[in-house]
């Protein structure tokens, strides 16, 4: 898979554009919901950010990881929206906001699924912010450890340990969740569909927390 | 029992970091057969193939690389602009002291100029017409001392002779350039161009009107509100009028014949 990528990376930076689309295709959709979980419901315009500068500097990658490149132009033009939200009057995306996005997005697709996309990175966006960058970059954009800690400026025994932390902590909200499924009926414990809420409250932290820089 | 403890803290970091390993590449594969896993699941489902709407930027993604992309004469302010760094601020610098040193030497020449005859105006010179972009990119030498490329180009030797003025400290270069006020005008636009405080993608109005136009009218409300599309706010005169704007610049580079592919 990796040399197939730096085949197309090769492509598109001699000006195929098919190999560009391919880029796009194969890691937009990681590149999305690792944004969203940084910056929310602003995470397209950041990624089309992004986008326009991966197309503007590519005669200027030297190499390497593409990926691990492009992610790290969507991390910084992430926190550079963040610093400018900062600096406006703060306008945070209230929590129930997210949960609709999760709740109406993909209902269909969700149908027959233990559980959604949506679903899972709202989970997931739920974790100290350091958790759910390390446990996004791993297993939704599929970089590896040290990979991942040269993108978070961080050893990669750290994004292991980050990651691990996160999966436990992820693996309680899904043993509470499952116990309110079995369960389902009493008050204070919400059904399936609507559950995506309230782990994320158990989690303790707002899922719009800064990412912690360096 | 601390030992036992010890070995399943171990086990279990290395469960996670083989479902991190293998949760990115089971996009495409069914959850495997066996005990079930929540968290495997959570996993896969946030790994999951891509959704269409996922992929709603991509024709505006392609566009700017096309844009990025463009051979030959167009490409050569976008590529001017990338080039970054030490060269970019010392061309541009240098560039503003041949500014200053012309001009100068425009002065005197308009008033030497009076008297003689009527010389093509400065305005006329297309700013499109600095030519090969390799000449600002490789270093070369002296391209000015060529006489042929000064005549008819005027702006062409704004940064070669800047560059091959500069470092060699060769002033004599700049005075007998024959069209002394020609290069006064194009100066500026040469700095503005390169300027270190332009590598921002901000510049790049084109790219954002395409950005923009490609998006739903839902998500084009809401984009105009970003501070990455409030320079095309303020190019327009109002976020009521960016369509009409980009649709003009977009009608505006598609009648230009050299924007081609």
């Amino acid at each position: 898979m990796t040399g197939e990528l730096s085949r197309q990376v090769e492509a598109a930076r001699a000006g195929d554009e098919d190999a560009f689309r391919h880029l796009y295709r194969s890691l937009q959709p990681g590149l999305l919901r690792y944004l969203t979980a940084l910056v929310g419901a602003d995470a397209e315009d950041v990624a089309s950010e992004t986008w326009l500068q991966v197309a503007r500097d590519l005669p200027t990658f030297t190499g390497g990881e593409f990926r691990a490149w492009a992610v790290t132009i969507a991390r910084n033009r992430a926190m550079d929206h963040l610093r400018r939200q900062r600096r406006r009057p703060a306008l945070p995306v209230p929590v129930q906001e997210l949960s609709e996005m999760a709740g109406d997005a993909d209902t269909a697709e969700r149908a027959g699924e233990s559980l959604g996309t949506e679903a899972a990175l709202a989970m997931i966006a739920s974790l100290p912010p350091r958790e759910a960058e390390a446990v996004l970059l791993r297993a939704v954009i599929g970089l590896d450890a040290e990979t991942a800690g040269r993108v978070l400026g961080r050893r990669a025994g750290a994004v292991r340990t980050a990651a691990h932390r996160g999966l436990r902590r992820l693996a309680l909200l899904l043993d509470q969740r499952g116990a309110a499924t079995t369960s389902a009926g009493s008050d204070d414990v919400p059904t399936v569909p609507t559950g995506d809420a309230r782990p994320r409250q158990r989690a303790g932290l707002p899922p719009q927390a800064e990412p912690v820089d360096g | 029992m601390r030992k036992l403890r010890e070995m399943l803290r171990r086990s279990l970091r290395a469960d996670h970091e083989r479902l991190l390993d293998t949760a990115a590449d089971a996009r495409s594969t069914r959850p495997a057969p066996g005990p079930a896993d929540p968290l495997a699941d959570l996993l896969r489902a946030a790994a999951a193939p891509a959704r269409e709407r996922e992929l709603a930027g991509e024709e505006a993604a392609v566009a700017a690389f096309r844009d990025a992309h463009r051979p030959a004469g167009a490409v050569s302010a976008t590529r001017r602009r990338r080039h970054r760094g030490f060269t970019a601020g010392a061309v541009a610098w240098i560039a503003g002291l041949a500014a200053t040193a012309t001009a100068g030497a425009a002065l005197a020449a308009v008033g030497l100029d009076r008297a003689g005859p009527p010389s093509p105006p400065a305005v006329t010179t297309s700013p499109a017409a600095p030519v090969p972009s390799t000449s600002v990119g490789t270093p070369t030498g002296k391209p000015a001392a060529e006489p042929a490329a000064a005549p008819n180009a005027p702006t062409a030797p704004t940064p070669s002779t800047a560059r091959a003025d500069g470092p060699t400290g060769d002033a004599a270069t700049v005075p007998p350039s024959p069209t002394p006020h020609a290069p006064v005008t194009p100066n500026p636009e040469a700095t503005t161009q390169v300027g270190p405080g332009n590598s921002d993608n901000t510049t790049d109005r084109p790219g954002l009107c395409r950005a923009y136009l490609a998006k739903s009218e839902r998500q084009r409300e809401k984009a105009l509100r970003t501070p990455a599309f409030n320079e095309l706010v303020v190019a327009a005169g109002g976020a009521e009028h960016v369509e009409e704007y980009c649709r003009g610049l977009r009608a505006e580079s598609t009648a230009n014949p050299t924007t081609g592919p």
